[in-house]
């Protein structure tokens, strides 16, 4: 795919109508002819100057996936002077090869400071495409109680998250669990909820078979080693894994340094105690492996190495009885947005894993 | 929640629910007949390793493949492997490999011999033990047609038409489904005294392609379509399925086939079924696959003594394509120097039932056309009046839907517009859409998909037996009127086809559209 980015000369206040012909304009070509907008969604993001570029960029890979319109909200709402400032640009792709048609995604960027920056869903509504789905991504720390968050929920379908851009876990999932219990919230969607997707097909998977079907309701142990940044990761896997089994949560306690940190826990499952041992002591990966152990078998799930593959194995003590290497997949900020923005509705599997990682954490 | 329903769902049950999450097939072997060929290590195993690498199929899974040719299990893994590198460049991962690759193996032996089931089928027993694919069993036929019938009786008296254990068994059969409308049945009717047709997956890569697949996406999942996409308000449909290559290496097979049996049988009859079919109940196997057989029960016979009025065959000489001088299709490799098998078909086929009755199909297809196409073009019919003077509407056309395939899957539709200015001239123009545009999701290749499907155990978009003998009954007159022919029309490469074809239009006051 060949694509090329496309600025407006002008920027500096725009009213709405400015906005619109200038991005027509910015569709036209050297040749005449104009390119086509395909528009699959509305993205709104907000975010703030420090990340701007980063997220700038990852809007423009999704573009290439996802052709849509982006409103990027740069806002300072600190700033006792107002200040609304406007840039436009239009990533355009050749699709079909040499000579195939031009399409083109939208950019709006606004960066909104003072009394605007309270306001946005003012900006960001009449820029909306009608009648496609809208999506409104933090990429950053991201609280509920943020001033504009209320107003801008009511313009969107679904807002993705990412509960690990908060450096407490605690208070990430516990906000988040609050928040999707209130009535008229839209969707949430959580990019370390998608980051989990690969582990649980391979974990799941292990136990597909009739022959180790068994196990689950036998599995007493279980061991998540991961790292930093990987709380929220972790705690969501154990929610999954305890929603699912229905396991209930008797104790956590939290680990000194002196033990290495971490979370033990204790559930009660269908027929009997599993202890959850959550060591974050892993060098590298965020999520490095996950172990069950049921009476005769180990089952576990490990990042390779260092590579994008994932191991996975069965051990009847000392024997390897079973393995697969597969590919985990990628975890850059925009195939995990991309992600997200392939669904709609609401996630229960995610809410009832998040209510549970919760609990444990603020036990 | 409570104990039991903790026990009702299991990890994979979940999974299962999960839309977000895919669906992994059950344990399984598939036992790939006729293992040495190309279509093993450039298709069946690269889809099969995609599949694996992107955690699509189980831990317990494992491909035998079977041939004469000798060769040991390693041997075996090593020509899949330097296959699988020199496709996947970029995409291959020696860890994968290692884990897919230990589930590969090798049997050599001769499919006509009843010893050859007999080994396979204690091997099939051992890797049930030591790799629980728990007696489920699929065999894909990737040998010789000749051989069809053979294999699957020796599988039958092996006692392996059935799955071990409460498995299942799965037979895949390759196209061409018979030569002609007996060999057909008869086929069909060997293998279905082993197999049930529930068992049975004939396969036609062409409907593993999604842009194929976007055709019903299209005609029924829009509202506004369906209540012009009949007789009322359509003139005539034209499918078209072109390719600009020539046969290359494939002369050999080519001479036997012609392209009345290799595109128009399977894949043109599929587009024809899928353009022309009532909406499906629902996105099922029996559903879809019941009203693409209504389709082709509704074609009308072509009367025998009147094929050169409904079909057209022509065969490519040397010309111009894209800027190169190719050779014509007798030059080419294997080919009989005094060939008259046909590289394009043109046929007109009316589809008698309500919806389109009295509104010729013309479909036609070639190879050395001036570029690579898969189109369905709908002309509605002229207003049947227009206010304007007739100056003012010269460059006035009637509406043209058309729903492009390949390349640049998407659809434009042709609408008159008025041409600014004063006055009130009125012109056609087109709006494009380029739908695939709007999703860059990278497609899977149209093998993944099928064994996906297959190993799922979903055949709707496999070929049903009374499908396969349905497109062959409606060409069976132009067969035997060719087969009787010495001459054959030329057409010169990276031209539309025969000026023979441009009459069967022209007769019905029509032209082909140029793609």
């Amino acid at each position: 795919m060949i694509g090329e980015s496309r600025s407006a000369p002008r920027g500096g206040a725009m009213s709405v109508e400015e906005i619109e012909r200038e991005l027509a304009r910015l569709r036209a070509n050297e040749d005449g002819t104009l390119s086509l907008r395909a528009s699959v969604l509305n993205l709104i993001v907000v975010t703030d100057e420090g990340s701007a570029e980063d997220v700038t960029r990852s809007v423009s890979e999704l573009a290439g996936r996802y052709p849509s319109r982006a409103i990027v909200l740069i806002c300072d709402p600190g700033e006792s002077e107002t200040r609304l400032d406007i840039g436009l640009s239009a990533f355009c792709n050749i699709r079909g090869g040499t000579g195939g048609t031009q399409v083109c995604a939208e950019q709006v960027t606004v960066h909104a400071e003072g009394p605007p920056a309270h306001h946005l869903e003012s900006l960001a509504g009449p820029l909306l495409i009608p009648d496609l789905p809208t999506f409104l991504w933090y990429p950053g720390h991201f609280s509920p109680r943020s001033p504009e968050f209320a107003a801008m929920a009511t313009l969107v379908d679904r807002v993705i998250l990412d509960s690990a851009a908060s450096r407490d876990a605690e208070v990430s999932l516990g906000e988040l669990a609050g928040l999707i219990g209130e009535e008229g919230t839209p969707a949430v969607g959580d990019l370390q909820w998608v980051a989990l997707s690969p582990w649980r097909t391979l974990l799941a998977e292990l136990f597909g078979s009739p022959e180790r079907a068994g196990a689950l309701d036998e599995v007493y142990r279980v061991e998540v080693l991961y790292g930093p940044g990987g709380e929220s990761r972790a705690h969501l896997l154990v929610g999954w894994l305890a929603t699912t089994l229905g396991w209930r949560l008797r104790a956590a306690t939290r680990l000194g340094a002196r033990a290495g940190g971490g979370h033990r826990l204790h559930f009660l499952g269908p027929v009997g105690e599993v202890i959850v041992a959550m060591d974050p002591n892993s060098p590298d990966a965020k999520l490095r492996r996950v172990r069950l152990y049921s009476e005769e078998l180990s089952f576990q799930v490990s990042r390779h190495r260092e590579l994008r593959e994932a191991r996975a194995t069965v051990m009847r003590g000392e024997d390897l009885i079973g393995e697969r290497t597969v590919h985990l997949g990628t975890f850059d900020l925009g195939v995990l947005v991309g992600e997200e923005l392939r669904y709609r509705g609401r996630d229960e599997v995610y809410e009832a894993a998040l209510i549970t990682a919760a609990r444990i954490l603020s036990r | 929640m409570t104990q039991t329903q903790a026990k009702a769902r299991t990890l994979p049950d979940v999974l299962k629910d999960e839309a977000r999450l895919p669906s992994i097939p059950e344990p399984a072997v598939i036992v790939i007949f006729g293992a040495s060929g190309d279509l093993t290590a450039r298709k069946l195993v690269p889809a099969l390793y995609d599949l694996a690498q992107g955690r699509r199929l189980p831990m317990q899974f494992a491909i035998v493949g079977l041939s004469r040719t000798e060769m040991s299990h390693d041997e075996f893994r090593e020509r899949l492997r330097e296959a699988l590198e020199k496709h996947r460049s970029g995409r291959f991962s020696d860890d994968v490999w290692e884990s897919f690759s230990r589930g590969i193996f090798y049997l050599s032996g001769d499919s006509k011999k009843p010893e050859t089931y007999r080994e396979l089928k204690g091997f099939l027993g051992e890797l049930d033990e030591e790799r629980k694919t728990r007696g489920n069993r699929i065999f894909y036929l990737s040998a010789s047609p000749s051989l069809f019938s053979t294999i699957v009786e020796r599988l039958g008296e092996a006692g392996m038409n059935e799955g071990e254990e409460g498995g299942y068994a799965r037979l895949v059969i390759e196209k061409p489904f018979g030569r002609d409308l007996a060999s057909a049945k008869e086929l069909n009717a060997d293998i279905q005294r082993y197999f049930e047709e529930g068992q049975i997956y004939r396969i036609d890569h062409y409907l593993g392609k999604e842009t194929v697949q976007n055709i019903l996406a299209l005609r029924f999942s829009n509202g506004i379509f369906e209540p012009v996409w009949n007789q009322h308000y359509v003139d005539h449909v034209q499918i078209t399925v072109a390719e600009d290559l020539g046969v290359g290496t494939r002369g050999a097979f080519y001479e036997e086939a012609g392209a009345l049996r290799d595109i128009v049988q399977n894949h043109v009859m599929q587009v024809l079924c899928l353009t022309a079919m009532e909406p499906p109940v629902a996105f099922d196997a029996e559903s879809v696959r019941e009203e693409k057989v209504k389709v082709l029960k509704a074609a009308r016979p072509i009367p025998e003594g009147e094929v050169d009025q409904y079909a057209v065959r022509g065969q490519y000489a040397s010309g111009w394509v894209w800027g190169e001088e190719v050779d014509g299709y007798r030059e080419e490799e294997k080919v009989a120097p005094d060939s008259t098998t046909e590289t394009y078909v043109a046929l007109k086929v009316f589809v008698d039932n309500w919806r389109w009755a009295g509104t010729p199909f013309y479909i036609r297809t070639g190879k050395r056309l001036p570029k690579k196409a898969t189109e369905i073009a709908i002309q509605f019919h002229p207003t049947p009046h227009t206010p304007f003077t007739r100056e003012g509407t010269e460059g006035l056309e009637p509406n043209v839907l058309v729903v492009r395939v390949q390349p640049e899957e998407g659809i434009s539709l042709k609408i008159g517009a008025k041409v600014p200015g004063s006055g009130f001239q009125v012109s056609s123009v087109n709006m494009d859409l380029v739908y695939g545009t709007a999703f860059l999701e990278e497609a899977p290749d149209a093998y993944q998909r099928l064994l996906l499907d297959l190993m799922l155990g979903d055949p709707t978009l496999f070929i049903r037996a009374d499908e396969a003998e349905g497109a062959w009954r409606i060409l069976e007159p132009v067969m035997r009127a060719w087969s009787g022919e010495r001459e054959i029309p030329s057409y010169p490469a990276g031209t539309w086809g025969p000026e023979e074809a441009d009459e069967l239009l022209r007769r019905d006051g029509r032209r082909w559209r140029r793609p």
